[in-house]
């Protein structure tokens, strides 16, 4: 049982959280607390833990124990993305430290560095350098200590799995545990800069890459034993001691204001506590989880409310949201800022004298991060101090954050991070931090909030609704010489929070953002004019979600330019190639041919016969994510009968860089795939005026076993030390809607150009 | 932690022990597994028995605790993801879940071993097709799908033929 002693305090907690249990039974993380020594947990001034460490000391990276272990401190996260391992191996690499012996702590704030949040493919990509150099000054630092210990010059010494000896004496050797003999790390190995620009120990000397033995390899995820033993600590299975349970009751509609709670009845729920009621906000606090869920019951928390007074807890009656049918019109109609992304030649001269020309219009519905484990935290506020336990991907901010909301400083807040399931980018874990803290605050106890399923895919941001507008002309030789696209994007970065909302305060962190134009173009068309109308919130609260608005921009971009090479008679490999020049653009689409087996051919196109069976079909596309290039194939059957579509092969060229885990990679680039798959065919989230419809698995399904491809083949490209590693976490989910759109066409001669194609969408296009 | 309760305890088997539960007996197993005994396999995922992350062996058959009254477990042997194996000496399923590293955040997985178990149990040789189908009432959103098929495979193919399987 994870049950937390209060006699162990907060050192226990860290020993008996998952996969620390060696670090910290060795070591007393408050040694590498950077607090000042007058802390108290009353009263003014930081609490113990509540600083994190200075970047530029080399204990707020590493730590050597005495059995030879090394921890690693990040305040990078890892939330189902193997990035917990492959850190683990840039750090070892450095050390000349097995992997096996090497914990990593992440995202805790008193014991890691801020190095910004754990999204956008941007873990190995930044965080990674920053890594290894802390891990060769790490290494170096040892080298002077082994110096010192037996009266050499650092250069006489050698080393190998931790142990250092002199070199041609290999009987006088010491590892680096009992070199360091329990000392914390005070060397200072400097620092400039802020969390993903951060630059550390920049005089470090790094290991020749080309004799790396760590890095490369597809060593086994350090979570996963945990994971399928049932000993993982997921913080939704924290207890911390006088924890209650709380559940949020959320407003009927999303605006309403809460005219009145009826109580009646919740005193007799074994274990209730009280309600939270603060303007808006309301929440229920139990002693037991499911007393906790019963009174958030009576209140109307339910998969179904039936009206705004139709529970306990009465709503005013607020329909402000748009009409779902017309969400395109409205997301074209919202205010906004255009902003050029690429413009050259003059596309409307070309657009009226050239032999062919092509427009079209892309609609993609909201969607959600779907996470399988609704949102989850546990925050301790008193004395005007709070601890948080989560999950969340960006823990560093939320500290700040939370300390904001709660109105006291941030060195008087810590985060203690615990694994959460996947989140694909900005879900929940933030708002419940915002929940547990407001319930807390109230009930001056610990309180663990974890959402109710409906809660999740009622609340949570999702990915905005987005409308582009592509045109185009070729030539008679087939070759594109206009190429205009718009976008109008709605936010994905709104960091607002739902509960600073209720509370009457919706500014009081955070800002709404804009819909900034997440789209990279390296085809040469010689007449451009790409422009994004960047926008507010439209309609529902979103974030950014796996690939934020580039899943939809991939979409668009890379389904038009197959409708020319489709019209043009050209195969759509070929046509992609002559209009690009980016070496490893061309890379991949060639890499992923070859994996393939493509057979140069026109795009088919044809209408089935009435009558037909499943026809198949072939679909590429490609994209440039944030410096990563991924190409992928499929092989699609569509029954024209059913309007069904499955995916049956897929095939991924993928370069981003020096590849640190290949497996590793490899799961990710899976997960991308199915996953896309499934917000390509199944996912859009539904709304009336007052609020989301789809409110479970039924009203917004997601992929089954059923439906999965038969294989799914991967090559990288590039994966080399010339090439740094770009992030690997996010690019593959981006040609997938394309991909199979392209590949509908080839088989039915139709062209999907709004996700998700259902069934009745696919068989309405064909008739 | 203080549990107020009406009714009288209830006792369930769980991985082959009797544990007396102190909780309402129309609250749901999950939490008699989670609160009451600090179990962690089973997870909460919808409370909906749409998604099976809750899954938990009953009897011999793959059942979603979220949603079985616990005086309706009363008397049941149950078995939990912590009844398989230990982390020290995961059982041939786990193994093969850690082989081909099946797993990305990993909160459906509890869930996909049980289900996977017990069709195993059922039938120690199912082909593909019978794992698909075992499976499609158990989400997963990280898309580990062909990573969980092939580990079930992996023990599938590796167990002798029982001549009443459907392997083709």
């Amino acid at each position: 049982m994870n049950e937390i002693s209060p006699t162990l305090g907060r050192r226990g907690l860290f020993k008996l959280s998952g996969g620390l249990v060696v670090a910290f039974s060795l070591f007393n993380p408050a040694d590498v607390r950077a607090a000042p020594g007058a802390a108290q947990a009353a009263g003014a001034g930081p609490i113990p833990g509540g600083v994190p460490p200075d970047a530029g000391e080399l204990f707020a990276w590493l730590a050597v124990h005495p059995d030879n272990t090394v921890t690693l401190f990040t305040g990078k996260v890892d939330v189902g993305t193997g990035a917990e391992t492959a850190l683990a191996q840039i750090a070892a690499e450095e050390l000349y430290f097995p992997v096996d012996r090497l914990n990593v702590v992440m995202g805790t704030t008193s014991v890691t560095v801020n190095q910004g949040p754990s999204y956008g493919s941007r873990t190995i990509r930044y965080a990674g350098p920053q890594i290894r150099h802390a891990a060769a000054a790490g290494k170096a630092a040892l080298f002077d200590l082994a110096a010192e210990h037996f009266k050499v010059d650092a250069s006489a010494l050698v080393v190998a799995n931790g142990i250092i000896s002199v070199n041609g004496a290999p009987s006088r050797s010491i590892s680096y545990g009992k070199l360091v003999d329990g000392k914390k790390l005070t060397m200072e190995i400097g620092a400039t800069g802020k969390s993903f620009d951060m630059v550390v120990a920049p005089q470090a000397k790094l290991k020749d890459p080309a004799t790396y033995t760590i890095v490369g390899t597809s060593v086994k995820r350090k979570d996963i034993p945990a994971k399928i033993t049932a000993t993982y600590t997921y913080i939704q299975d924290l207890k911390v001691p006088g924890m209650l349970h709380g559940r949020v009751v959320r407003p009927y509609g999303v605006g309403a204001t809460l005219l009145s709670v009826d109580e009646t009845g919740l005193k007799d729920i074994p274990g209730f506590v009280q309600v939270v009621r603060r303007d808006n906000f309301l929440g229920v606090v139990a002693e037991t989880e499911w007393g906790a869920i019963q009174a958030s019951q009576m209140l109307g928390s339910v998969l179904d409310p039936q009206s705004p007074t139709s529970s306990q807890a009465k709503w005013s009656d607020w329909n402000g949201l748009p009409e779902q049918d017309k969400i395109w019109d409205t997301v074209r109609a919202a205010p906004g800022t255009d902003m050029e992304v690429s413009r050259n030649g003059d596309v409307d001269a070309v657009l009226k004298t050239a032999a062919k020309t092509f427009k079209a219009t892309f609609q993609t519905p909201f969607q959600m991060h779907g996470s399988i484990g609704p949102s989850c935290a546990v925050v301790d506020v008193k004395d005007d101090r709070c601890i948080i336990y989560s999950g969340t991907q960006m823990p560093h901010e939320a500290r700040h954050v939370t300390a904001k909301l709660l109105g006291i400083p941030a060195d008087r807040v810590e985060l203690i991070w615990y694994g959460a399931p996947g989140a694909y980018g900005r879900n929940g874990l933030d708002h419940a931090i915002a929940d547990a803290a407001i319930m807390s605050q109230a009930v001056g106890r610990p309180v663990r909030v974890q959402w109710m399923r409906w809660d999740e895919h009622g609340w949570e941001p999702k990915g905005p609704a987005i409308v582009q507008d592509l045109e185009g002309a070729v030539d008679h030789q087939g070759n594109v010489i206009a190429w205009r696209h718009h976008m109008w994007l709605p936010t994905s970065m709104d960091t607002r929070l739902i509960a600073a909302a209720l509370i009457g305060k919706p500014d009081i962190v955070g800002s709404a953002g804009v819909g900034t134009p997440a789209i990279t173009y390296a085809y040469q068309f010689p007449n451009t004019d790409v422009a994004d109308h960047a926008e507010g919130k439209v309609a529902l609260l979103t974030a950014w979600l796996r690939s934020p608005a580039q899943f939809e921009t991939t979409f668009a971009m890379e389904a038009f330019i197959d409708e020319m090479a489709a019209e043009t008679g050209q195969d759509p490999i070929d046509f992609r190639l002559k209009h690009l020049s980016d070496p490893r653009a061309i890379a991949v689409l060639q890499a992923a041919a070859k994996l393939y087996g493509w057979e140069k051919r026109p795009v088919r196109g044809k209408r089935p016969a009435a009558g037909s069976g499943p026809v198949t079909g072939r679909g590429v596309a490609w994209v440039n994510r944030d410096d990563a290039r991924v190409a992928t194939i499929a092989d699609v059957t569509v029954d024209p009968s059913s309007g069904q579509i499955k995916v049956t092969r897929v095939v991924v060229a993928h370069d981003c860089g020096l590849v640190i885990n290949p497996d590793g990679l490899r799961n990710q680039i899976e997960g991308n795939i199915v996953q896309s798959i499934s917000r390509t065919l199944h996912e859009e989230v539904t709304f009336d005026r007052a609020h989301v419809t789809s409110r479970d698995w039924y009203g917004y399904p997601i992929l089954r076993f059923h439906e999965v491809p038969d294989s799914i083949d991967i090559v990288f490209v590039n994966n080399t030390p010339e090439y740094p590693s770009y992030g690997g976490g996010e690019p593959a989910t981006c040609p997938t809607a394309a991909v199979i759109s392209n590949a509908v066409f080839d088989a039915i001669g139709v062209r999907l150009r709004q996700t998700p194609f259902r069934p009745e969408r696919v068989k309405a296009t064909i008739a | 932690m203080a549990q107020q309760t009406t009714g009288k305890p209830i006792t369930i088997n769980v991985n082959g022990r009797d544990h007396v539960i102190d909780a309402p007996p129309d609250s749901m197993l999950l939490y008699a597994l989670r609160d009451n005994l600090g179990l962690r396999g089973p997870k909460f995922g919808c409370g909906l028995s749409e998604c099976g992350a809750c899954t938990v062996i009953l009897n011999g058959n793959a059942t979603h605790s979220c949603i079985m009254p616990l005086a309706a477990a009363e008397g049941q042997k149950i078995t939990t993801l912590e009844g398989l194996g230990t982390k020290e000496t995961p059982n041939r399923l786990q193994e093969a879940f850690i082989e081909e590293q099946a797993a990305q955040c990993g909160y459906c997985i509890g869930g996909m071993i049980m289900t996977a178990q017990a069709l195993l149990d059922r039938n120690p040789n199912p082909t593909r097709d019978d794992i698909k189908q075992a499976l499609d009432g158990n989400l997963c959103r990280c898309g580990t799908h062909m990573r969980i098929l092939r580990a079930v495979e992996r023990v599938a193919n590796s167990n002798p033929a029982t001549g009443t399987g459907t392997k083709s």
